[in-house]
């Protein structure tokens, strides 16, 4: 999760390193923990660093961290050279290494040879048929072919072991929804919201798919959660409050006949649209007519 | 000073309750060479008891200092991206075609 300090620092620090300031370590540090993907600077200054013996020797045992971040970027760019090289290092360093044997399997992948990588991670998973990330990179090796059926049977079927895994979960909710299969992607994002209710994301995307399969369960359902959304957040998500508007004139519409919670929901309705033009004045005030002349429409329809 | 207070304080609940146990094993051993049912730890031992939980929890409270509120939606927390999915990370995508032009060289 990257919090809005740690967006921050890490933003400073890009604009650091990009004029010219030192700081290219802490840089590469920050990007390492938030698991944040800019191979592209990360293959700048990883190679800056690496190429300059001064530097490198100063880093002591964690050039070898080093290393794998540099060369899973120069993978991400398609510079294969640097990443051969990279690797030739680490296996010089670590000659009966699995983490390298995996990065070399990532090569392969990178290169386009399928069919060797899908040999290379057979044989990783024979010695040890446990191990997550092989799993993981076979799925993701089955979607970069286009087979997406056969990577969602991989993902369920590693699933099926390691259930508490949510970035597979998210995984899994987005190819679903790629696919339109949003039934699917809504159990995939409740088993999300109960591993971890606090995050406001997860809540989102869940209220997003069921706004979008529609009917009027769903719709009042994804109106809660955009709800909770609102109160995770501190009333800060702009999307949030447009899903409420979205969600009570969808409602009235399928409900016409039925007046049941008409005051509540017109409330709710009226208290989101004032906190939405407050937030539009306050930061996009030529934009606020627009916004004013949308919800007004929204509410006519209701 | 109003920690080492809390300290000496915690510190002597703890004894207390450690001569409270120490009482109650001594007073079962009696028992058992009297040959009599074991009910419950004499009133003395009760009141220890209670005196020493009161003089633990007093100090667990005084000790840390005051505490903190948790902040779930304050500027700081807000939880701004969810991170980007790294294990699936796939090298099929548009810059394979496109590759970014650097001049960089491994030189070792």
């Amino acid at each position: 999760m990257v919090s809005k300090t740690e967006e921050t620092q890490l933003n400073r620090l890009e604009n650091q390193v990009d004029n010219g300031g030192g700081g290219a370590w802490e840089y590469l540090c920050l990007v390492r923990k938030l698991k944040v993907r800019r191979s592209e600077k990360v293959l700048k200054y990883g190679l800056s660093i690496l190429n300059d013996l001064k530097k490198r020797s100063s880093l002591g045992s964690e050039e070898w961290t080093l290393y794998e971040q540099v060369a899973i970027a120069a993978m991400d760019c398609q510079s294969l050279d640097v990443a051969k090289d990279c690797i030739r290092l680490l296996r010089k360093a670590f000659p009966e290494s699995k983490r390298v044997g995996r990065l070399e399997a990532m090569l392969l992948e990178a290169k386009g040879s399928w069919a060797e990588a899908e040999k290379a991670y057979s044989s990783f998973l024979e010695e040890n048929p446990l191990d997550q990330v092989i799993h993981k990179r076979r799925v993701a090796m089955a979607k970069a072919q286009g087979n997406i059926s056969g990577a969602i049977e991989w993902l369920n079927k590693y699933l099926e072991i390691f259930m508490a895994d949510h970035d597979a979960w998210r995984e899994l909710a987005e190819i679903y929804v790629s696919l339109q299969m949003y039934k699917q992607a809504v159990f995939c994002y409740e088993e999300l919201i109960l591993s971890q209710p606090t995050v406001p994301l997860h809540h989102l995307a869940y209220a997003d798919v069921l706004y979008t399969l529609g009917g009027l369960e769903n719709l009042q359902t994804a109106k809660k959660y955009y709800a909770s959304v609102i109160d995770l957040t501190g009333g800060k998500n702009t999307r949030a409050l447009f899903g409420i508007n979205l969600c009570t004139s969808a409602i009235g519409q399928l409900a016409k006949g039925r007046n049941k919670e008409d005051k509540e929901s017109l409330e709710l309705q009226s208290l989101a649209a004032t906190a939405l033009e407050k937030d539009y004045k306050q930061r996009a005030p030529e934009k606020l007519s627009l916004l004013t002349t949308a919800l007004k429409s929204l509410k006519v329809s209701s | 000073m109003a920690m080492s207070l809390g300290f000496v304080v915690g510190i002597l609940g703890v004894v207390i309750l450690s001569h409270a146990a120490y009482s109650t094993v001594q007073y079962r051993g009696l028992l058992k060479i009297m040959e009599e049912e074991f009910s419950g730890p004499p009133l003395t031992v009760v009141a220890e008891l209670l005196l020493g939980l009161g003089f633990c929890m007093w100090a667990a409270l005084t000790v840390p200092g005051t505490f903190l509120s948790i902040h779930p939606y304050s500027e700081e927390n807000r939880i701004v991206s969810l991170p980007d999915n790294l294990d699936f990370m796939i090298f099929n995508h548009r810059a394979r075609v496109f590759p970014v032009e650097l001049d960089l060289n491994f030189k070792h």
